[in-house]
C-alpha cells in the first residue's frame, strides 16, 4: 500500500459480533455431539428423505377427496370459532389493557395476557380433550383461549397508539369514559382489531391443523395415522391439499386485511 | 340550527353481507365442531376431577426431566443455526432489488410460501418418518421451520434496505456476490441478529411440543405421561416448560432491545 498511502485498509478489530459467532459456533458442535448427529449420520439424511418422497408420489387423491378433505374443513371450522372466541374475550381486554385508558387496571391486564400468550395451544388441547371429551371442540376451546394473549396485547397496543382528540372532545362534552370508549376508541381502533384477527385466523389454520395429535380434531391426526401406518401415498394427499388450502386461505384474508387496513 | 355535520353514509349491502357471512360462517363452524355449551357444562364437573388429580405437580419427578430438557434446547440451537444459515440465500434472492432476474424471484418466493404453509409439527413427523425417531428428526425440522421464518422477514427488511451502496460495489466492477456480500448484507445484519433470536424463541416454544411425534425433546416425556393419565406430571412438565420458555424469551428479548 505504500504507492498509495491515502488508502487504508479499515482496521479490523474483534468486536462483539466475532465472539458471538464462536459462541454460537461452540454451542453448535456440542448440540450436533449431544444429540448423536454425527457426520455420518448427516450423510445418510439426503438419501433417506428422497427415499421417503419417492414413497410420496402419486398422490392418493381419491383418499384427498373422501378422507383428507373433510378433516382439513374441520381444521378450518376449529380455527374459526377459536378466533371467534378469542376476539369476543379480546376486544374488552384490548380496551382496559391500554396504559393510556386505564393505567391501574392495564397492568393487571398484561400479566393475564403474557401468561396466556406462553402456553402453546397443544398443551392447553391436552386439558381439553379429557375435560370436554376427544374432538373438535376440546380443540377450538384451546385455540380461542391460547389465541386470546396475543390479541390481547396487540389490540392493547393499537389503542395506545390513539388520537386522543376525539375521546377528549367526547368528555368534553360531557359523555362518560364508556361513551368515549363506544364513540371514540372503539371506531378508530376497530380496522386494525379486525386485521389482527384474520392475522389470528390464518395463524391458527396452521395451529389447529397440528392439533390432531393429541386427539383435539383436524387434519393432523390424519397425517400422523397415515405416517405411522406407511401409507404414504394418503400422506401425500394429506401435504398437497394443505399446502393449497392453506395458500389460499392465506391471500384470500390477506387482501381482506389490507383492504380493511387502507380503509 | 343544526350544525351538525350529516351522518357518514353507511354501505348496507357490505355490511349486512358481511355480518350474514360472519354469522353463517361462525354457525356452520360451530356446528361442525359440536359446539355445545350445555355439554361445556356438564363435562365441567370430569374437568373439576382432571384439575384435581393434577394438581399438586409432581415435584419427585422433575430431576428426571433434565436430561430430555436439555435436549429440547439442543434441538433448537441446531435448527436455528442451520435453518439460519439456510434463510439467507433464500432471503436474498426473494427480495426484489436483489435478486437474479424475475424468474429466480418468482421460484424462490413461492418456495418460501410452501414453506410457510405447513406447521412445524408436520415437518417434525416427516423426519421422523424419514430418519427414525429422535432429536435429529426434530434438528431437521426446525431447520426448515426456522428457514421459512427468517426468509419470510429478512427479505422484506432487505428490500427497505438503502440501494447506494450495493449500486456502488456494482460500479466498482463488483461480482453479484460482492455486491451482496459489501452492499446489501452489513444493512440487513442487525435486523438478521435479530430475527434469528426471534427465531430461536420460536423453535424453544416449539421443541417442547415435538416429542409428541417422536421427535425427540421434552414433548416425548409429556406423551408417555400424558398417555398414561399421570396428570400431576404432566403438570410438573407443562410447569417447567413454561418457566423454560419464559426465562429465554426475557433473555432473548432483552439483547433483541439493545441491538435495536
Amino acid at each position: 500500500m505504500s504507492t498509495n498511502p491515502g488508502l487504508l485498509k479499515p482496521q479490523k478489530q474483534v468486536g462483539w459480533a466475532t465472539w458471538a459467532t464462536f459462541i454460537i459456533g461452540a454451542l453448535f458442535v456440542w448440540s450436533l455431539i449431544a444429540i448423536e448427529f454425527s457426520p455420518g449420520r448427516m450423510i445418510q439424511v439426503p438419501g433417506q428423505v428422497a427415499r421417503v418422497l419417492s414413497f410420496f408420489y402419486p398422490a392418493d387423491m381419491a383418499y384427498g377427496w373422501s378422507a383428507v378433505l373433510p378433516a382439513i374443513i374441520e381444521s378450518i371450522q376449529i380455527a374459526w370459532v377459536g378466533t371467534i372466541i378469542a376476539a369476543i374475550l379480546s376486544l374488552p381486554l384490548a380496551l382496559f389493557g391500554a396504559r393510556t385508558l386505564f393505567p391501574r387496571i392495564a397492568r393487571f391486564v398484561k400479566l393475564i395476557s403474557a401468561t396466556a400468550r406462553a402456553f402453546p395451544e397443544i398443551l392447553l388441547a391436552i386439558y381439553f380433550v379429557p375435560i370436554v371429551g376427544l374432538g373438535a371442540f376440546a380443540g377450538a376451546l384451546a385455540i380461542g383461549i391460547s389465541s386470546v394473549g396475543m390479541l390481547t396485547k396487540l389490540g392493547a397496543e393499537v389503542v395506545e397508539s390513539i388520537d386522543f382528540g376525539p375521546v377528549e372532545a367526547v368528555e368534553a362534552s360531557g359523555g362518560s369514559r364508556i361513551l368515549a370508549l363506544r364513540y371514540a376508541v372503539v371506531p378508530q381502533v376497530l380496522p386494525e382489531i379486525v386485521a389482527h384477527w384474520l392475522f389470528r385466523f390464518e395463524l391458527n389454520i396452521r395451529a389447529s391443523a397440528v392439533l390432531g395429535v393429541v386427539g383435539a380434531g383436524g387434519v393432523g391426526g390424519v397425517l400422523l395415522n397415515t405416517l405411522r401406518y406407511r401409507h404414504f401415498e394418503k400422506a401425500a394427499a394429506v401435504l398437497l391439499l394443505t399446502i393449497i388450502v392453506v395458500l389460499i386461505i392465506d391471500m384470500v384474508s390477506g387482501e381482506i386485511r389490507r383492504k380493511i387496513i387502507r380503509g | 340550527m343544526n350544525v351538525a355535520p350529516p351522518k357518514p353514509a353507511r354501505n348496507w349491502p357490505l355490511l349486512i353481507g358481511t355480518i350474514a357471512f360472519l354469522v353463517g360462517m361462525t354457525w356452520w363452524s360451530g356446528h361442525g365442531i359440536g359446539f355445545s355449551l350445555t355439554e361445556l357444562l356438564c363435562n365441567l364437573a370430569g374437568g373439576q376431577r382432571l384439575l384435581q388429580e393434577s394438581w399438586p405437580p409432581d415435584f419427585a419427578f422433575l430431576p428426571r426431566l433434565y436430561g430430555p430438557f436439555l435436549e429440547t434446547i439442543y434441538i433448537a440451537i441446531i435448527g436455528t443455526v442451520v435453518g439460519g444459515i439456510l434463510a439467507i440465500p433464500v432471503a436474498v434472492l426473494a427480495a426484489r432489488n436483489l435478486t437474479l432476474g424475475r424468474v429466480v424471484w418468482f421460484a424462490d418466493r413461492n418456495f418460501m410460501n410452501i414453506l410457510r404453509t405447513l406447521p412445524d409439527l408436520f415437518w417434525a413427523m416427516m423426519f421422523a418418518t424419514a430418519v427414525g425417531f429422535g432429536p435429529v428428526a426434530g434438528a431437521l425440522a426446525l431447520s426448515v421451520f426456522t428457514i421459512a421464518v427468517i426468509s419470510k422477514l429478512w427479505s422484506e427488511s432487505l428490500e427497505a434496505i438503502d440501494m447506494g451502496m450495493p449500486e456502488a460495489v456494482r460500479a466498482a466492477g463488483g461480482t453479484w456476490l460482492q455486491m451482496i456480500q459489501f452492499g446489501a448484507i452489513p444493512q440487513g445484519l442487525q435486523h438478521y441478529v435479530s430475527y434469528a433470536l426471534y427465531a430461536f424463541e420460536l423453535n424453544v416454544r416449539a421443541s417442547m411440543v415435538l416429542g409428541l411425534v417422536g421427535a425427540g425433546g421434552i414433548g416425548m416425556i409429556l406423551e408417555t405421561q400424558r398417555a398414561n393419565f399421570e396428570y400431576e406430571r404432566v403438570t410438573m412438565i407443562i410447569l417447567a416448560v413454561l418457566v423454560a420458555v419464559l426465562l429465554i424469551e426475557q433473555l432473548s428479548e432483552s439483547i433483541r432491545k439493545r441491538l435495536a
